[in-house]
């Protein structure tokens, strides 16, 4: 049920441990499945390694961050 | 690799309304399939910053200019740099019951009780929750909002 209403809104999912934007059932990176949908703030990481945001935020992957999660 | 400091800068690109999260990942997408060699190396879209992204990036404006012409929903670069210092507070966002203390005057504006007035009475930070009475029931019935559900209307001490 709510699976169905998820995919109806399209709710995207963040993990809550390393807030990476998460598609499927649990995160790719550290294999948690502790997903939320509530979360805010979005940000990209295209080349974490010459990005002063990334080091600030020590990220060290590329991809779909949330700034935010609850 | 040189071990020079990040000489990277920032710049805001106008996009179409509510198309914020849509243009980041047209900006990564771009430079993911080559369809551009304007290098971005993060791209931030605070929710307080409606309208916009930032993008860190260690090319120059102009070039950033050719970027929007490519990416859908991006309008204009705003002219001007700004620095990592200026917008590094999008990057930690505040609590939302921060500036909300016991005795404020809320307004709620979700749920069930959307546009009643309301009195804080406890505050929770950790689960960014707060309890509130409303303020024309006859029962002081305690409720538990959301902090973002509510708008504050009174301070509550005449400053």
């Amino acid at each position: 049920m709510v699976n169905v209403a998820a995919a109806k809104k399209k709710l995207v999912q963040v993990c809550r441990e390393c807030h990476r934007v998460v598609e499927g059932e649990s995160c790719a990176v550290c294999g948690s499945s502790n997903l939320s949908t509530d979360w805010t703030g979005y940000l990209v990481v295209i080349d974490p390694k010459r990005s002063e945001i990334a080091k600030r935020l020590n990220i060290a992957l590329p991809g779909r961050y949330a700034l935010k999660v609850r | 690799m040189d071990m020079e400091e990040f000489t990277n800068r920032i710049f805001a690109i106008k996009t179409t309304s509510k198309q914020e999260r849509t243009v980041a990942n047209n900006i990564k997408k771009a430079i993911e399939t080559n369809a551009t060699d304007v290098q971005v190396v993060a791209i931030i879209v605070p929710d307080e910053l409606k309208g916009y992204v930032l993008v860190e990036t260690p090319e120059s404006q102009a070039r950033i200019e050719q970027l929007v012409e490519k990416v859908a929903h991006a309008r204009t670069v705003v002219r001007g740099e700004t620095t990592l210092g200026e917008v590094a507070h999008f990057l930690v966002p505040k609590p939302v019951v921060s500036g909300i203390s016991e005795g404020t005057i809320v307004e709620l504006i979700a749920g069930p009780f959307k546009g009643e007035k309301a009195v804080v009475k406890r505050i929770d930070t950790g689960k960014e929750e707060i309890t509130v009475e409303l303020y024309e029931s006859v029962l002081p019935i305690p409720i538990t909002v959301r902090g973002d559900n509510v708008r504050v209307v009174d301070r509550g001490e005449a400053s």
